[in-house]
């Protein structure tokens, strides 16, 4: 792996969510970094408008404060990177613009597209579309994703999918694919044990067996989530605490991944009347367990910088 | 330029249940004309999977749940059936076209403005409707120099009382008839104020 790819050891990360704002405020010393949607704290008006991104005025102010406090990274929806009826440059602006203000130590969104056409307009499932594993989809990212790295000078990750169907006669396996994107593109991995969980559960399976193909030195960043079951399937809703297996997941893939900067935990704000401070708090304790036991120490915010 | 159409076609089977009824039983004929053959065995496969199911529940949980948290009055009187009857026909004409939460709610209530002026009945609605409309509207991303100008919404009922039975969660009753004018603006720290004008 290149330097321009290492990552700082941040530790423990939480995902933005407005109602976790009292949580995030009061008890920062439970988490090292702050991961945030920046899709959240602009609205897109849609492409080709000018402006485009119009920035939520009391998140920024909030963000100015917090980011003096603990790094923040961001994690992008909006990028829709698999489209292939459009590659948005006017969203890496918007990334490289933020990128001035936050020099954030790396960046993400998720390997899919969203956004797609019809009728000659735009359409957005709001569904992270999965992409065939095949070498048209690497020939389709990889300029995409080397031009991201260009303009921003940090670490451009992508997230594991989620998928309900998978494509017939696929070039590459997952793990193949990944590692050939990584190889071809310079862009690194967010691995998503949930997504992962979710994946090997409804297609019966096995994670150990992905992460044994997978080149876990392109792994930077981690999510751990938790589900529901609903109609005969489990699904990534980041609801509540994470389920056993994620757990054990995490302290297999822990040590094994030597250029990790950090584990972030993600849940949706709604839930957080369900799980609670404490509730949360607890599964922040215990990431930070695992990562102490397998990874350095996180480094300080001066550090970072 | 397949995969362009491979994926248009993936996601309308997304959105719209009846095109990939239609993909299932009757093929993919008409749909794209680049399609490669092995594109077109993946987008049958696709259309009969199961998987599909789950990914347009998905779908449909993510943009009902902007109408839920958007427009909790309008939620409410119009009651669970009515609702999904009326999302069905508003997505039915109007296709996803924006991650955010606000302007697919604005959409809806300009849809249900316009059932109400065709001929929907339903107590109460056109205020409550015009109503939320106006807070979202206020409630619009803005650019920094650039101001909202106050929203007014006719009532022909009394508002204080409409307002007090939707709060305990009662279906309204016997609300007043009252003739005013509500008019919404923006205070200071951008919280959305109504004054009533009789």
């Amino acid at each position: 792996m290149n330097s321009s790819s290492s990552v700082p050891k941040l530790g423990i990360g939480l995902l933005y969510q407005e109602e976790l704002r009292p949580f995030i405020e009061r008890e920062r010393q439970r988490f090292d970094f702050l991961e945030l949607l920046p899709d959240i704290m602009w609205t897109d008006i849609g492409y080709g408008r000018n402006p485009r991104f119009i920035e939520n005025r009391v998140g920024i102010d909030f963000l100015r404060q917090f980011r003096m406090e603990m790094p923040v990274v961001l994690h992008s929806i909006g990028f829709s990177i698999g489209s292939a009826h459009r590659f948005d440059r006017e969203h890496i602006a918007q990334i490289a613009a933020w990128y001035d203000w936050l020099k954030f130590p790396w960046h993400s969104d998720h390997l899919a597209f969203m956004f797609t056409e019809h009728a000659a307009a735009d359409m957005n499932v709001g569904v992270t579309m999965p992409l065939p594993y095949d070498e048209e989809s690497l020939e389709l990212l990889t300029p995409r994703v080397q031009e991201m790295r260009a303009r921003v000078p940090a670490p451009f990750l992508l997230e594991n999918n989620v998928y309900f169907f998978k494509y017939s006669q696929q070039d590459f396996d997952e793990a193949a694919f990944l590692n050939q994107l990584c190889e071809r593109s310079g862009c690194r991995l967010l691995l998503d044990l949930h997504n992962l969980y979710t994946n090997c559960r409804n297609h019966d399976d096995d994670p150990y067996d992905f992460l044994e193909k997978l080149n876990l030195e392109n792994v930077l960043e981690m999510h751990v989530a938790g589900g529901v079951e609903a109609d005969g399937f489990y699904f990534d809703a980041h609801s509540g605490v994470s389920p056993p297996e994620v757990w054990e997941l995490l302290d297999w893939v822990l040590p094994r991944c030597p250029n990790l900067g950090g584990v972030t935990f993600e849940m949706l704000g709604s839930w957080m009347v369900d799980v609670g401070e404490e509730g949360l708090a607890a599964q922040l304790a215990r990431m930070k367990e695992m990562w102490m036991r397998h990874q350095p120490a996180p480094q300080s915010l001066e550090a970072t910088a | 330029m397949s995969q362009r159409s491979f994926q248009a076609i993936i996601a309308r089977m997304v959105v719209d249940p009846a095109f990939r009824a239609h993909a299932r039983e009757q093929g993919l004929a008409g749909m794209a004309d680049d399609l490669t053959p092995l594109e077109q065995q993946r987008l049958l496969e696709v259309a009969s999977d199961r998987g599909m199911h789950a990914t347009r529940l998905i779908y449909e949980d993510f943009r009902l749940s902007k109408l839920y948290i958007m427009l909790p009055l309008t939620r409410f009187l119009l009651g669970r059936k009515r609702l999904a009857r009326e999302v069905s026909a508003f997505w039915s004409a109007n296709l996803p076209v924006s991650y955010y939460f606000l302007q697919e709610a604005i959409d809806f209530c300009n849809y249900l403005q316009e059932r109400l002026r065709s001929g929907l009945r339903v107590k109460y609605l056109y205020e409550i409707v015009s109503y939320e409309r106006a807070t979202l509207e206020l409630q619009r991303p803005r650019l920094p120099a650039e101001t909202i100008p106050p929203q007014t919404v006719n009532f022909s009922y009394d508002p204080i009382s409409l307002f007090t039975q939707l709060s305990r969660q009662q279906r309204p009753r016997a609300v007043p008839p009252l003739r005013c004018t509500l008019v919404g603006t923006l205070d200071e720290d951008e919280n959305v104020q109504w004054d009533i004008l009789k």
